[in-house]
């Protein structure tokens, strides 16, 4: 096992200049990324590459051209290093016929365990997982969110340095996924997993990690703490929405600036939506402007504070 | 160390396809083989027949080189084949055991399964026309001999189907070709192109044990001792070939 969070971070994915291509398909491009230890959030929407960069990971496709290192080592070829990683796709891979106790039975012997030892472990990773009760009942009768906690548990019952888990959250529902996340969190701060992580649904990344990687197209776009990636973006345009009284002087005086891209009035004209090319400037300034044009703000709010703005923002450009 | 790794890996993966094979809905196809082999045979032995003669050329062309190759072809073929598309393989794939260790996983237990559904077949078929006629010690020596050519028969077609489900995307065409095609029709046409079917050697080896029906008077065998080793010389071929295809397949 890593040291985990109390340590200094350490690499435990290098990719340089990485690219897959399937056929005339793009399935990475270029694409270069370091992760660290703790937990690594890597978002895009479907077919950006999140599931390439997994195979890769663990050595079930081999690059096109570049190179990928995970925990040191070269993933195609090397089994060994399986028994470093724990995975759990985002395909449904459990076969329906068996018992979840069958299953992790399979995947324990697959990885030397054996006896009273995989018997013992099997046990307490249901527990950890939360399915000890459903253990012997066939995978095939399991909801989306027991087989998802089923998939977590197999890539887990090796006791695995890192986690890759991809889309762990996929059709859940609500309260199964702030279980998922919960869990997610719990594996890193207190058994010391390194996970990697992946969704489409940015704020779902967000609840578990300040660390993404955000893909799109087989391209790494932004790489760093959200706050980083958000500095990123204050140098472009932002989307601000002010409510109150006398809105509509205040968009006139706005529309004088050379900050302010456009001003649209919203529904019911109570507030409108600026856009400026400098946010720190606007802030600067709006003081001043409201206090000039005689408005009274009672509720102002960027549209760009979550990360799927950010996302849509830095994909879009 | 490493090899204990390797043999608790592969017996966990024989183990788990093991039932797999034999308990899943597959196994009502032996059933159904065995129910029209036992009818077929049954009536054939209601007829005024030379049990020993008649009921061995039934075991040879419809048990042994009709069902037999068709057979293996069903389990093997898509046994991995199967996994792959479905995308189950992912916990053999990422397992910390070389492919090729894991292919033999799959072939044990295919090999097995097929020999076990093959007896069973062969047993309903021999009871349903030798138990109307006789079941003498000249009868159960046939017996025992197709059960043995049945199981090596398991073993070699097994290793060439279940390496057909690693090389092709779409095993069964080529299966049912092989099968059907190349079994049934080259293995049986007079002169050396027999040579290049399973069908050929195995009944070069039949031809030295069975002493009644067509195969007791094949004029064309090879020595049995050559045929045996050519026999097993394929198996390790075919097992060899699909571990490497296997290993070097990329998982997309």
């Amino acid at each position: 096992m890593m040291d985990g969070p109390q340590n200094a971070p350490t690499t435990v994915m290098e990719v340089t200049a990485l690219s897959k291509w399937y056929g005339e398909v793009i399935g990475l491009n270029n694409f270069n990324l370091e992760i660290r230890s703790g937990i690594t959030g890597i978002v895009g929407p479907n077919g950006a590459g999140k599931s390439t960069l997994f195979k890769l990971a663990l050595g079930l496709i081999k690059p096109s051209t570049g190179t990928i290192s995970v925990l040191g080592q070269t993933p195609w070829g090397n089994p060994r290093l399986h028994s470093s990683i724990g995975f759990c796709p985002d395909y449904e891979s459990l076969p329906s016929e068996s018992t979840g106790r069958e299953y992790l039975s399979l995947v324990g012997g697959v990885h030397a365990m054996k006896g009273a030892a995989l018997s013992e472990r099997i046990t307490e990773v249901a527990r950890l997982v939360e399915m000890n009760r459903a253990l012997d009942r066939k995978i095939g009768g399991y909801s989306k969110g027991m087989k998802q906690r089923m998939k977590i548990a197999g890539a887990l019952l090796h006791d695995p340095d890192m986690l890759i888990l991809d889309e762990p959250l996929s059709g859940t529902d609500p309260l199964v996924r702030k279980e998922i996340i919960d869990l997610i969190k719990r594996l890193n701060k207190e058994n010391g997993h390194d996970v990697v992580v992946s969704s489409h649904v940015l704020f779902e990344i967000e609840r578990m990690t300040h660390d993404v990687v955000l893909i799109y197209k087989g391209r790494a776009v932004a790489t760093g703490d959200i706050s980083e990636i958000r500095d990123l973006i204050d140098k472009h345009p932002h989307n601000i929405v002010i409510e109150g009284e006398n809105i509509g002087a205040l968009a006139k005086a706005l529309l004088d600036e050379q900050f302010t891209v456009s001003v649209s009035y919203n529904d019911g004209r109570k507030g409108v939506t600026v856009q400026v090319s400098r946010p720190d400037d606007f802030f600067n300034r709006l003081p001043e402007l409201i206090e000039r044009s005689g408005a009274s703000v009672t509720k102002m709010y960027s549209l760009d504070e979550n990360l799927e703005a950010i996302f849509r923002y830095l994909v879009g450009r | 160390m490493d090899l204990e790794r390797a043999f608790t890996g592969i017996a966990a993966i024989t183990r788990y396809s093991f039932r797999k094979l034999l308990f899943s809905r597959k196994a009502v196809i032996t059933l159904l083989v065995a129910v029209f082999v036992a009818a077929v045979m049954g009536y054939a032995g209601a007829q005024n027949v030379d049990p020993l003669h008649d009921g061995t050329d039934m075991l040879d062309t419809l048990i042994l080189f009709f069902f037999m190759p068709v057979m293996a072809m069903i389990y093997g073929a898509s046994l991995i084949r199967d996994e792959i598309d479905d995308k189950s393989i992912t916990h053999v794939a990422t397992a910390p055991l070389d492919r090729s260790f894991s292919y033999v996983g799959y072939y044990i237990p295919l090999a097995c399964a097929v020999a076990i559904s093959m007896f069973i077949v062969n047993t309903a078929g021999f009871l349903a026309f030798f138990a109307q006629n006789d079941l003498g010690g000249e009868t159960l020596e046939v017996y025992l001999e197709f059960t043995v050519l049945i199981t090596i028969g398991a073993f070699v077609y097994s290793a060439l189907f279940l390496a057909v489900g690693v090389l092709f995307k779409k095993p069964v065409f080529f299966g049912l070709f092989y099968a059907f095609i190349w079994e049934g029709f080259i293995g049986s046409l007079p002169g050396a192109i027999q040579k290049f079917s399973v069908k050929y050697y195995l009944r070069s080896v039949g031809a030295d044990w069975v002493d009644y029906g067509r195969m007791s008077t094949f004029e064309e065998a090879s020595d049995p001792l050559a045929s045996g080793l050519v026999l097993l010389g394929l198996l390790v071929f075919f097992v060899v070939l699909g571990a490497f295809v296997f290993r070097e397949t990329e998982l997309t």
